[in-house]
């Protein structure tokens, strides 16, 4: 025990070390005699949201001791019906995984060299405003740049709100990898985005290249609601796929297509039911179909006859490989059922000319009159939030390199995020000091992803990297700063994700757990960072902004406010008889400096325009006025004003669904829908294939392969491919083989089917990790040697963990919405 | 001459001198006044009794470079991102029940509970877990000081109480892996610092198996006297 003395000599005169672990002072009842440290259990249930996917599902979670055991469906949602996805149910590995980031850490080696030290988050905070102060003091804030992948509702409020109070536009997201195309396609003719399937109401449901059964945008709300109308009501449901998912194999029929072909056979379906008069007149006062603003229906049922005369069901055939016989048949049964649904995803929109496709579905749905009626693709209804908000900087301003290369997409309106380091690195429009990505692996998720490591990596491009994160992955292995985010099961958010039934539903997310570790919410962050820098945020904390916006969200604040939301999760209006034909809505178009543009038949508020008087507004005309169509009013629908499809993107567009549009038209883009084939595809050589990319319905792109109940279920990828094209290159299932193109070669193993169209190959997008923990890479990331903090690793069944086909397509943009082309790659296979 | 009470109020004493000091070490970076101290005779006299020396190291580095030196050492061994020892126990013994090891496992659960059931909790500063290695061993501390002030006040059954307290801990916690976590360190550490505290905290804990042993048997013997 010589030690001891020793030891009580150092602790008698204090060590320096600032913490104490434990608090309180030891007591004991009855002296210590009955000393048990065995209490009774108990299982709290704490309504919260899910995170794991883009669906955000509000859920219930179990804690006991403290600890959370359990996740599952809240029994009182209308979105989700009490359901929860496989992803959802082990949010809890999100929490407890062992390889999670728990500290701040400062990088001490070269970016890459994997050496840290571990710091506070005083130092870390400190740091952080000593970069970013002194870009605001000089007027230059956009040289901060800021990109996240999943931020939404109060998580992307409070984040805006505090980069609008810093001065910085230069705001990048994720969207162009995911769907943009869709929305670009949709804006164009609606003005809104995000359509929903009124499954609940349907009596036929044709999609194309959605896997709505396994994983989807909004795959719980819409995937119980399509199997419910499928089986409790017969509602038949076809599947255009280049493969066979699960979707397709529980589908009516799953319809094999040609990789790029579904806006083609949109426009077969629309020759037919057009040339069969199987159409419907109703929707069409509100089309636009030639450059006429005030064509009447037959000039209109002529102009789209014309349109089409080409796109015959043979046509189709000849391009898609889908039987003319069987293209006709389905689009007879779309037009003559009472209702029906028209779902589009990512593989009809991430092709060339993708927003192009989209545009196809909505002319199909809006020529049958299944655009926002009961049973068709109607507007996503979300719930509206108020919330708090701090005045913007009298400096506000952002850098152009968010929306692709010069002349890269016509109308980037949700930006071009794969583009954006590339962007960066041409340097054209300026580069950022500091960059810090958030819930965000760019450097696995982009195209070409190994080129975004290496600009990552590359300290001459940026200077200063932050990561808000939870794990260590491709991205954060080349920060400067990285900082432990809070898991979604540790913080707080109001939620407003798409109902599937029309009726708008409020949740809120809320703690389960207190964070491990040293983790903070980037909702507290901000405030603290503020204050800092040297300017003060309208809300103290995240909780403090959830609770305000519940005292101030109409109907959530009648209900009871925070205090409700906390209780319930959940709130809808009892009385909300679900939201169906917006733009059937009369207006009064009585109010002052509201005039008709005879042109588009648009009413608009000069006033509100900013124009100097009414005959300057007159003269210039709505399409003339700059900033004119923030001033929109109402359609002129036969004489009547109606809300119709109001211009609330960046498209400026009358209250018409412009199916003929002058925005496209003026960028050299077709005015109507049509058939635009793939340069890449024209232009294959014999041996070449399409390679496809796919998602698992256990995975996220992402964010959840270090969750092991998922790796254990799935963790390798290997590539689809017809046996007809295998035979053609000798190969068999399960052989080794490469895939190759002018960016690399991966390998991963064949796996020769029937289930998917020939001339193509097909790998997830989920795999390949080279960190991200012991169970999606196999290491314990970033060094060789296994998780030997974690003895369950011992137990893993899998050595597969897959590849990554990122690394082989190029960063490629539809020239319409600026979207990312993941299905479009030509590559080449051979046995290995 | 030291009665049998004060060599127990002594013996109390040191052995929570012991578990302070370590869980100040495993607690989080050395600061330079506890390198300072661990620099003096007095301890460099500790360490070579149990035949462990760190004199080479704080003559051929400055206290500052040492400083900075364990604080990336104690990032890359105890705090990753990496291939890095939890300090937790809850990742390092067997699973039990079915469920996997994770962070805030059942062992988590169970010391937290422990701790609670004496009337302590964690710190709301203190950044890690009811199990981290720093907690246990403060806990043990804790225990140890109020068990010398039992004796100090002539409360053999408090103080009998709490030595059979210490060791359900021990027995339930401690010697369950902190043996094991130590061989770890060893085996990964490239500091001296690390390697030679990690023998230390490794001869302290198995020794305190036999004192424990002994003590409680002294107790005993004492009640039954009494009794």
């Amino acid at each position: 025990m010589a030690l001891a003395g020793a030891s009580g000599a150092a602790l008698a005169v204090g060590t320096g070390q600032p913490n104490k672990a434990l608090a309180g002072n030891v007591t004991f009842k009855n002296g210590g005699r009955d000393f048990s440290p065995i209490t009774g259990k108990e299982r709290q249930a704490i309504p919260t949201a899910c995170w794991q996917c883009v669906t955000r599902d509000s859920m219930m979670g179990y804690v006991e001791d403290g600890r959370l055991v359990k996740l599952e469906g809240h029994p009182d949602s209308i979105r989700t019906l009490g359901k929860l996805c496989a992803k959802g149910q082990a949010g809890v590995n999100q929490v407890y995984f062992p390889d999670r980031i728990l500290h701040p850490l400062k990088r001490v080696g070269k970016r890459g060299e994997h050496k840290w030290k571990r710091i506070s988050w005083d130092e870390a905070l400190d740091l952080i405003a000593s970069k970013l102060k002194p870009l605001r003091d000089a007027g230059t804030p956009e040289l901060f740049m800021y990109q996240y992948g999943r931020h939404k509702a109060s998580q992307a409020a409070t984040m805006y709100d505090f980069m609008a109070a810093y001065g910085t536009k230069t705001i990048g997201n994720h969207t162009s990898v995911c769907e943009a195309a869709k929305w670009v396609g949709q804006e164009s003719l609606w003005g809104g985005m995000y359509d929903n399937w009124d499954y609940d109401k349907t009596d036929f449901v044709v999609n194309f290249g959605s896997n709505q059964f396994e994983t989807h945008t909004n795959h719980i709300p819409t995937s119980q609601r399509l199997i419910r109308a499928m089986v409790d009501r017969g509602v038949p449901l076809y599947t255009f796929d280049v493969r066979l998912s699960n979707t397709a194999a529980k589908s009516t029929e799953w319809v094999p297509i040609n990789p790029g072909h579904d806006g083609l056979v949109m426009l077969a379906m629309i020759n037919v039911i057009m040339n069969e008069g199987l159409f419907r007149k109703d929707h069409f006062k509100f089309m636009r179909v030639t450059p006429d603003y005030h064509a009447t229906t037959d000039q209109k049922i002529a102009a789209i006859k014309k349109e089409v005369a080409k796109f015959t069901p043979e046509f189709a055939e000849q391009r898609s490989g889908v039987p003319a016989a069987k293209i006709k048949e389905i689009a007879r049964g779309f037009a003559k059922a009472k209702s029906a649904c028209l779902v589009t995803y990512r593989g009809t929109v991430m092709h060339y000319h993708g927003a192009d496709q989209e545009r196809a579905a909505m002319l199909l749905a809006a020529i049958t009159n299944n655009l926002d009626t009961p049973g068709g693709r109607v507007m996503g209804v979300g719930a509206g939030w108020k919330a708090p908000s701090t005045p913007a900087a009298k400096v506000h301003k952002g850098l152009h390199v968010k929306d692709g290369f010069p002349n890269e997409a016509a109308f980037p309106t949700h930006h071009v995020s794969h583009q954006v380091l590339p962007v960066i690195k041409d340097g054209h429009a300026g580069r950022p000091k500091v960059y810090w990505w958030s819930c965000y692996n760019p450097g696995y998720i982009n195209g070409d992803n190994n080129e975004w490591q290496s600009i990552l990596k590359d300290e001459s491009i940026m200077p200063f990297l932050i990561t808000s994160t939870i794990t260590y992955d491709e991205s954060s292995q080349f920060a400067d700063l990285i900082l432990p985010d809070v898991t979604y099961l540790e913080r707080w958010d109001w939620e407003d994700m798409v109902s599937g039934n029309q009726i708008a539903e409020f949740y809120i997310r809320q703690p389960l757990v207190k964070p491990l570790g040293e983790a903070r919410c980037q909702g507290d962050v901000w405030p603290e960072l503020a204050k800092r820098i040297g300017f003060k945020l309208a809300w103290k904390d995240k909780k403090d902004f959830v609770r305000r916006s519940c005292e101030m969200t109409p109907g959530v604040k009648e209900a009871g406010g925070f205090d409700y939301m906390v209780k319930k999760g959940v709130w809808h209006d009892p009385n909300d008889k679900g939201n169906y034909g917006f733009y059937n809505k009369k207006v009064n178009v009585s109010g002052d400096g509201v005039i008709l543009d005879k042109k588009t038949g648009v009413y608009w508020n000069w006033k509100k325009a900013g124009v100097a008087n009414e005959t300057a507004a007159q003269k210039a005309g709505y399409l003339g006025t700059k900033g004119a169509k923030k001033a929109y009013v109402a359609q002129n629908i036969n004489g009547t004003p109606l809300s119709a499809y109001a211009p609330n993107t960046k498209f400026t567009k009358s209250g018409l669904l412009d199916f003929y549009s002058d925005n496209f038209k003026s960028k050299g883009l077709p005015a109507f829908p049509t058939y635009t084939p793939t340069p890449e595809h024209e232009a294959m050589a014999k041996d070449e294939l399409i390679m496809t990319t796919y998602k698992v319905s256990v995975h996220s792109h992402s964010r959840t392969t270090h969750c092991k109940w998922l790796a254990e279920i799935k963790h390798d990828n290997p590539g689809w491919i017809n046996a007809k094209t295998a035979a053609e290159r000798g190969i068999k299932d399960g052989d080794s083989i490469k895939v190759s193109n002018k960016l690399g070669t991966i390998t991963t193993t064949a796996y020769v089917t029937e289930g998917i169209v020939p001339g193509v190959i097909a790998i997830s997008h989920h795999f390949g990790r080279e960190h991200s923990g012991i169970y999606g890479s196999g290491k314990s990331n970033p060094f060789n040697g296994g998780a030997s903090s974690d003895p369950d690793a011992k137990n893993m069944t899998w050595k597969k963990h897959g590849v990554h086909p990122n690394a082989i397509i190029p960063n490629s943009s539809d020239p319409i919405s600026g979207t990312q082309r993941w299905m479009d790659t030509v590559v080449r296979v051979a046995k290995a | 001459m030291a009665t049998p009470r004060n060599d127990m109020q002594n013996m109390a004493i040191a052995r929570a001198n012991v578990y302070g000091l370590l869980a100040n070490i495993f607690r989080e970076e050395p600061s330079k006044t506890l390198l300072t101290k661990l620099a003096g005779r007095e301890f460099s006299n500790a360490l070579n009794a149990h035949s462990l020396s760190l004199d080479d190291v704080f003559e051929s580095t400055p206290c500052e470079q040492l400083a900075e030196d364990l604080a990336l050492e104690y990032t890359r061994l105890f705090i990753g991102p990496g291939s890095h020892i939890s300090p937790n126990e809850s990742m390092h013994t067997e699973a039990r029940f079915g469920e996997p090891n994770a962070l805030w496992g059942h062992q988590t659960v169970a010391v937290a509970k422990f701790m609670a059931a004496a009337g302590l909790k964690i710190e709301e500063s203190f950044s890690g877990m009811p199990d981290h290695l720093s907690a246990e061993f403060e806990f043990m501390q804790q225990l140890l000081l109020k068990e010398a002030e039992a004796w100090s006040d002539a409360d053999q059954e408090l103080a009998s109480n709490i030595l059979k307290i210490q060791n359900r801990f021990y027995q339930e916690h401690l010697s369950q892996w902190v043996s094991n976590f130590c061989d770890k360190v060893i085996e990964m550490t490239d500091h001296p610092f690390y390697r030679q505290f990690s023998k230390v905290t490794k001869d302290f804990v198995e020794f305190e198996q036999e004192t424990l042993r002994e003590l409680i048997c002294e107790v005993e013997d004492a009640d039954r006297l009494s009794a």
